[in-house]
C-alpha cells in the first residue's frame, strides 16, 4: 500500500488522455469488431515506426512536428493500402493485415540494422506510457478526437466507407504515442466487445465510454496504491469491467434498456 | 478531535521534513553509495533494483511522487537514463532537483568517461558526445564520486558536513583495504581474455586491466547478424577465452549459444549491488563480482 501516487497532477493529465482516447476508439473499435479486423491498430502502429525509421535511414534529420508529419503520413499510406486490399480482395482482409503488421515490424527490424539510433523513435511512437502525459500534449489528440465524433456524427457513412481507414490512422498514430499500444488495443476492443448485444448502439456507446472511463480511473488508482506500472494495471481493469458489464447486460436486459 | 489530529499529522510531517534528506537514485549503485554516506541524514528510494535494466523503465505513480518530494536526485547520466528521466523530472516539477541545480547530480559528470565518441554525431541532435556511462563498476572511480556525493550533501547539510565526512572516510578505508586483501588475485587478472554480451563492462575490464576480445551484440538491442556470429566464432577459435561474461538481468540464450560453441564458461555478474539497504552493500559486490572471476569458472 502506497498513498504518495494519489495525486491529482500525476493522475489527472492520464486520466484526460484515457478518455480523449476512448472517445475515438470506441466508435472505431465497433467498427473494427464489425468487420473483424481487430489487429489493424498493430498494423497501423508499425506502418507510422516504419515511415520514421526509413526518413531517419534516409539521412532526414527529424525533430518533434517532422516525426509526427512522417509517422502521420505512413499510417495513411498503410491506410490507403488497406482500403485499396479490402475492396480487391476482402474476404482475406484479416490475414492480410496480420501480415502486414508483421512484415511492417521486421521491415523496422531490417531497417535499423543499419542505423540503430532510428530505434528510440521507434520506441517512443510505439510503447508511449500514459503516466509520462502533460496537460499541453492533450491538445492535438483532443482536436483529432473533436474530428473524429464530428465526421462520425455528420458523416456516418464516412466511417462505414472508405474514410474509416483514413480516421482509423489519423487516431491511432495519435494515441499509441500517448498511451502505448496494449492500452491502445484495450481501449478499441473491449468497451465494444463488452456492450457488441445492445442493441440500441447510442445506448451500447454511452455504457462503453463509461465501462471504458472506470477501467481508467480505477486502473490508474490500483497502479497508484498497489505501486505497479499503470498502463498494464488499466489493461486489466478494463477487462474486469467488461466482464461485469457484458454479463450484466445480458443478464439483466432492463440495466441495458433502463440506461 | 479533529483538532488534534491534524496538528499530530503536522507534527510528523514537521519531524519528517527536518530529519533527512530525501534522495531519489536511478540504480541501486547509487542508492547503496547515498545510504553509506548519508547513514541516517538520508532517507533513499531507488527506482530501478538491481535486477533491471536501468536504460527502460515502466512509469509508476510512486516514481513521479517520490521525485515530487525528493531533496535530491543521484543519477548516472551520459545518456544512460535518457529514455526516461528528463520526462519523469518534468511531470514531477520540483524545482529543487532540475538540471544545474544543487539537488541534481549526476556521478559520470564527476568522473573521466570511457568511450568517449571520436567526431560528434549531430543527427543526435545535441552536442553532448557523453561516453561510457556504466562507471559504478569501477571502484576508484566510485570513490570519486562518492568524495563528490559527499560534498553535495554536505551542501544540502552544512551542519552534518563532518559526520558526512566520516562516514566517507570509513567507506574509504574498507573499500581500499578490502581491494588490498584481494590485490593478489586481482593481479592476476590482469590480461584474462574475455567476450562480454554487451559493451557494458569497460570499466570493470578497466580496473582488473581485462582483454575484451569481442562483444556478442555489438549493437544494443540488435540481433547479431549470421555473418557477424560466423566470424565471431571463427576468431575465436584462435584465441584462449577464458570467460563469456552477461549481466544478471540479460537474457543468457546469446551468451550460452556462444559456449557450446567455444567450449567458454559464462560468468553471469551482478551487474549492480543488490540488497543495497544493507550496510556494506557497495563493498560486498565488488567482493562477489571478484570472487566470481578469480574462482574456477563452472558454467553458470
Amino acid at each position: 500500500m502506497n498513498l504518495d501516487g494519489l495525486d491529482p497532477g500525476i493522475l489527472g493529465p492520464a486520466f484526460v488522455a484515457g478518455l480523449l482516447v476512448l472517445t475515438t476508439h470506441i466508435p472505431l473499435g465497433q467498427e473494427v469488431i464489425r468487420r473483424g479486423i481487430i489487429f489493424i491498430d498493430l498494423a497501423i502502429a508499425q506502418f507510422a515506426g516504419v515511415g520514421v525509421i526509413l526518413a531517419a535511414t534516409l539521412g532526414f534529420e527529424t525533430h518533434g512536428i517532422e516525426v509526427q508529419a512522417i509517422a502521420l503520413t505512413s499510417a495513411l499510406v498503410g491506410a490507403a493500402l488497406l482500403d485499396l486490399m479490402e475492396r480487391r480482395v476482402g474476404e482475406y482482409q484479416e490475414a492480410l493485415i496480420g501480415v502486414s503488421f508483421v512484415l511492417a515490424a521486421t521491415a523496422s527490424i531490417l531497417l535499423l540494422a543499419g542505423n540503430p539510433q532510428g530505434g528510440e523513435h521507434l520506441r517512443e511512437l510505439l510503447v508511449g506510457q500514459i503516466l509520462w502525459v502533460e496537460w499541453h500534449q492533450l491538445v492535438i489528440p483532443a482536436v483529432i478526437s473533436v474530428t473524429v465524433i464530428l465526421s462520425w456524427h455528420f458523416l456516418p457513412r464516412l466511417l462505414r466507407g472508405h474514410g474509416f481507414y483514413f480516421l482509423f490512422a489519423l487516431s491511432i498514430t495519435a494515441s499509441v504515442q500517448l498511451v502505448g499500444v496494449y492500452l491502445v488495443f484495450a481501449s478499441l476492443i473491449i468497451p465494444a466487445l463488452a456492450t457488441i448485444r445492445i442493441e440500441d448502439s447510442q445506448r451500447a456507446t454511452i455504457l462503453a465510454l463509461v465501462t471504458g472511463a472506470l477501467a481508467y480511473a480505477l486502473g490508474l488508482t490500483l497502479s497508484a496504491v498497489m505501486d505497479l506500472p499503470s498502463g498494464a494495471s488499466i489493461v486489466w481493469v478494463m477487462a474486469v469491467c467488461g466482464v461485469l458489464v457484458a454479463s450484466l447486460s445480458r443478464w439483466l436486459p432492463l440495466f441495458a434498456r433502463e440506461l | 478531535m479533529n483538532r488534534s489530529i491534524y496538528c499530530a499529522l503536522l507534527l510528523i510531517c514537521s519531524i519528517e521534513a527536518g530529519a533527512s534528506l530525501k534522495v531519489f537514485t536511478c540504480e541501486s549503485e547509487w542508492a547503496a553509495l547515498t545510504k553509506t554516506i548519508g547513514g541516517d541524514l538520508v532517507n533513499v528510494f531507488s527506482a530501478t533494483s538491481a535486477n533491471q535494466d536501468p536504460h527502460f523503465i515502466e512509469a509508476r505513480p510512486s516514481l513521479i511522487a517520490r521525485v515530487r518530494r525528493a531533496d535530491l536526485l543521484v543519477c548516472s547520466g551520459a545518456g544512460l537514463e535518457a529514455g526516461w528521466l528528463p520526462l519523469l523530472l518534468r511531470k514531477s516539477a520540483n524545482p529543487k532537483v532540475q538540471p544545474g541545480t544543487s539537488g541534481h547530480f549526476i556521478a559520470t559528470s564527476h568522473v573521466n568517461l570511457l568511450e568517449k565518441p571520436a567526431t560528434i554525431d549531430r543527427s543526435r541532435g545535441d552536442v553532448h558526445a557523453a561516453g561510457n556511462p556504466h562507471v559504478h563498476l569501477d571502484p576508484d572511480r566510485m570513490l570519486i564520486i562518492g568524495r563528490a556525493l559527499r560534498d553535495r550533501i554536505g551542501q544540502l547539510r552544512p551542519e552534518s558536513a563532518a559526520q558526512l565526512d566520516d562516514n566517507f572516510r570509513d567507506f574509504e578505508n574498507e573499500l581500499t583495504s578490502m581491494l588490498e586483501r584481494h590485490s593478489v588475485e586481482i593481479l592476476k587478472l590482469a590480461g584474462t581474455n574475455i567476450v562480454v554480451h554487451h559493451n557494458s563492462w569497460v570499466y570493470l575490464t578497466d580496473w582488473l586491466q581485462l582483454n575484451q576480445v569481442a562483444t556478442i551484440e555489438p549493437k544494443p538491442g540488435i540481433p547479431p547478424t549470421s555473418s557477424f556470429l560466423a566470424s565471431l566464432v571463427g576468431q575465436l577459435s584462435s584465441i584462449s577465452v577464458k570467460y563469456i561474461i552477461r549481466a544478471g538481468y540479460q537474457n543468457p540464450r546469446a551468451s550460452k549459444w556462444l559456449a557450446g560453441r567455444i567450449e567458454t564458461p559464462v560468468k553471469a555478474l551482478p551487474y549492480s549491488p543488490e540488497n543495497w539497504e544493507t550496510e556494506g552493500a557497495l563493498i560486498l559486490w565488488y567482493k562477489r563480482i571478484l570472487e566470481a572471476l578469480v574462482l574456477k569458472g563452472e558454467p553458470e
